[in-house]
């Protein structure tokens, strides 16, 4: 299970302020602190309040890089930020986070993919909306599949979302998510790779870290390879350590959760 | 591993016509990858497709067999490519050359010596299985005496190499034994695979690597399926990787090329060097090794490697009941320890008590393979069948005592049984590790 880390986002107030001040510290130690929380990948975003994504996105790359040699998940939908950001990043394996299932936006971003070797995140929205059914789904990671052989990319780079929406107002949506990680798993082989949005499930509930790591759990056994997440729940990541030596994925060891945050 | 939705998806014909029920052929083909359609629900599917997922979803590697009767030898049918994912079902079967230069006596002599290569381990009878004649004199004739003598009198299946008039000359006479011919090359598989056909004996394909390999079994395969892959063993490390990928191809790819059992013939010329090779090829998916060595001694060992590594991983490793395991020069006043017939039970015993140095007596309970404490929750290790089975293996008429000595775990059953045998019931250690402090305390009159 690939942990992506979700803090270093301009949404939270620190990181806003430190992204208009281009003041490292705060991306620095969330860095340190996520990784040591269990995170495989840092997602860096610049959050709504960026003037120009081009200059501030790789400045978070080349700071984060700075203290850290994680993955980067780079996030965002202004496709020349994300060119910049990987030209920034320079090494392959970065994660281009996220496209929607367009056309357009296939064509411009499964190129920049394969010439900068990074995976990217497809999620499960056409133009038309997110769909409810797990069947109009999975056709849309089709399409994904079928436009990753085009451009030289395998399914695994896909790191395809099936969109979760949160369960108090979209209930019926998560066991259509399910349904679909399952089915992604069956559409090549390699499988594409799955992915989600974590926190979205519980937003605006009580409980939300109850609601995360249940469904953490539910996807995992759904097949799910990583995920969004707040990767300083020590309760959700423990319940994805868990979830994993229950699965068979890791070997069982009695400090199992201890190892599982070490890799 | 199954179809997956994207295989079934290019071979569909994208009309979404609604035709098989599904709204789509995208949902149609999901629906097959998860087992809930068939194919033949949709009324356009080409002849084409049909085979093309008929053949994907048939196993990864083809059984074939070779011999008859009690000979009979199953090949392939394996699924996995680490013992430990499930098991290896269909053993390696070894064939010992006899080459047709000999006649006579001698050859007699061989064959008496082949059939002999027959032993006992842990009470498992383990044998070669198959002889072959190689057709060493170059002589179409020879090979046909040497084939018909050898036919008459071994007790194991048969394997012909030959070129094309050797194998002509020779198959049609033994062809009720179902004999393996070696080898369909690229030069003259049309007449070899025609007369395997026409006598219904799978044949071994011979190519020169991987890649030529697969054209020419692609090749044969149109013709006929009862098929042997032999890569032309040239160097040992090249083969091994050869049958590793070969292997991986047909289970993860389902590649069909390579979805039959492998053959492979030594190459070492030193006779223990040899075994070391076939025992390589025995760990990684061979089907038949063929070998030169005829020596008992040598053979034990690769048929022990091949025993251990065909066992089914998910079944408990049992030692045998039926004996009294005698541990060191054992008298009438050696300790007798009770465990269980768990193979990790018996042998942490073992271990244990030859550390102590004290001679003594083991009694392996039947408990199906289960360990001390599985067995006394499923009442397998409890005072009455214990009692039983001590009683009736009859360790107690060797020794001049009275005393049996039980897993310290299971000290609650002490009472009972010393009230259903009239034994003196002592309760060892808990852990096997504590035998030798035990057994020392217990009995220093015996240290050696």
């Amino acid at each position: 299970m690939i942990l992506i880390g979700e803090r270093i986002n301009g949404m939270f107030k620190d990181i806003g302020k430190a992204v208009r001040e281009h003041d490292p510290k705060p991306l620095q130690e969330w860095a340190v602190k996520q990784k040591e929380g269990g995170a495989h990948y840092l997602d860096v975003n610049t959050g709504p309040n960026s003037e120009d994504q081009t200059v501030d996105l790789p400045w978070m790359v080349k700071t984060v890089m700075e203290v850290s040699d994680l993955p980067l998940a780079i996030d965002t939908t202004d496709y020349d930020a994300m060119e910049a950001a990987l030209i920034a990043y320079g090494k392959p394996g970065a994660l281009i986070n996220s496209i929607g299932c367009e056309q357009e936006k296939i064509d411009r971003v499964f190129p920049m993919a394969a010439k900068y070797q990074a995976d990217v995140v497809c999620l499960c929205i056409s133009k038309s909306g997110i769909p409810k059914s797990a069947e109009e789904r999975v056709a849309l990671a089709m399409e994904f599949v079928a436009n990753a052989e085009v451009y030289g990319l395998q399914p695994d780079n896909l790191f395809i979302d099936p969109i979760i929406l949160p369960v108090n107002v979209a209930q019926e949506h998560a066991v259509e998510a399910l349904e679909t990680i399952r089915q992604i798993k069956l559409l090549s082989n390699p499988a594409p790779l799955t992915t989600i949005g974590l926190s979205n499930v519980s937003q605006k509930t009580p409980h939300r870290p109850l609601l995360n790591r249940t469904f953490a759990v539910m996807a995992m056994t759904a097949g799910l390879d990583s995920a969004i997440l707040d990767a300083n729940d020590d309760m959700m990541v423990d319940a994805i350590a868990s979830a994993r030596v229950i699965l068979n994925k890791d070997i069982y060891c009695d400090s199992y959760a201890k190892v599982f945050r070490q890799r | 591993m199954a179809l997956t939705g994207l295989d079934i998806f290019k071979q569909l014909p994208k009309t979404n016509c609604k035709d098989c029920g599904s709204p789509t052929c995208l949902a149609f083909a999901m629906a097959m990858a998860n087992g809930k359609a068939s194919l033949d629900m949709c009324p356009h599917a080409t002849e084409a497709a049909k085979e093309n997922l008929g053949a994907a979803t048939a196993p990864p590697v083809r059984t074939v067999k070779v011999g008859v009767g009690e000979q009979e030898i199953v090949m392939g049918d394996e699924t996995v490519l680490f013992r430990h994912d499930k098991t290896f079902y269909h053993p390696t079967a070894i064939a010992i050359q006899i080459p047709d230069t000999l006649s006579g006596a001698e050859l007699d002599a061989k064959i008496e010596k082949v059939n002999g290569l027959v032993m006992d381990r842990v009470g498992q009878k383990i044998a070669i299985d198959m002889v072959a004649i190689v057709n060493a004199s170059g002589d179409a004739a020879t090979f046909k005496a040497a084939v018909e003598a050898v036919a008459a009198k071994a007790n194991f299946a048969l394997l012909l190499a030959a070129d094309v008039a050797g194998l002509e000359a020779a198959v049609p006479a033994v062809a009720a034994k179902k004999p393996l011919l070696h080898a369909a090359t690229a030069e003259n598989w049309e007449k070899v695979v025609a007369l395997a056909k026409a006598n219904n004996c799978p044949v071994v394909v011979k190519g020169n690597g991987l890649d030529d390999t697969a054209a020419l079994v692609e090749k044969v395969a149109a013709q006929y399926k009862e098929l042997v892959i032999d890569f032309g063993n040239t160097q040992q490390a090249k083969t091994l990787a050869e049958m590793v990928n070969a292997r991986r191809l047909a289970i993860k790819k389902k590649f069909r090329p390579f979805g039959y059992p492998m053959l492979a013939c030594t190459i070492a010329t030193d006779a223990k060097e040899e075994i070391v090779e076939a025992a390589t090829y025995v760990a990684k998916y061979a089907s038949i090794v063929c070998m030169k060595v005829d020596e008992k001694p040598l053979l034990l060992p690769l048929m022990a490697w091949r025993m251990n590594i065909y066992t089914d991983p998910q079944k408990p490793m049992t030692v045998e009941s039926k004996n009294v395991y005698e541990i060191g020069a054992v008298g009438p006043d050696s300790p007798v320890y009770v465990c269980t017939n768990f193979a990790l039970t018996y042998f942490a015993v073992e271990g244990e008590v030859v550390a102590s140095k004290i001679p003594g007596y083991i009694v392996a309970v039947d408990t199906d393979g289960a360990s001390v404490l599985t067995a006394w929750a499923a009442g397998k290790f409890v005072a009455e069948p214990i009692a039983e089975f001590v009683k009736n293996i009859g360790i107690m008429d060797k020794v001049n005592h009275n005393t049996i000595v039980i897993p310290g775990y299971v000290a609650i059953i002490s009472g009972k049984l010393k009230e259903k045998s009239g034994y003196e019931v002592v309760v060892g250690p808990q852990e096997a590790a504590g035998i030798p402090a035990f057994a020392k305390a217990r009995y220093p009159h015996l240290m050696k």
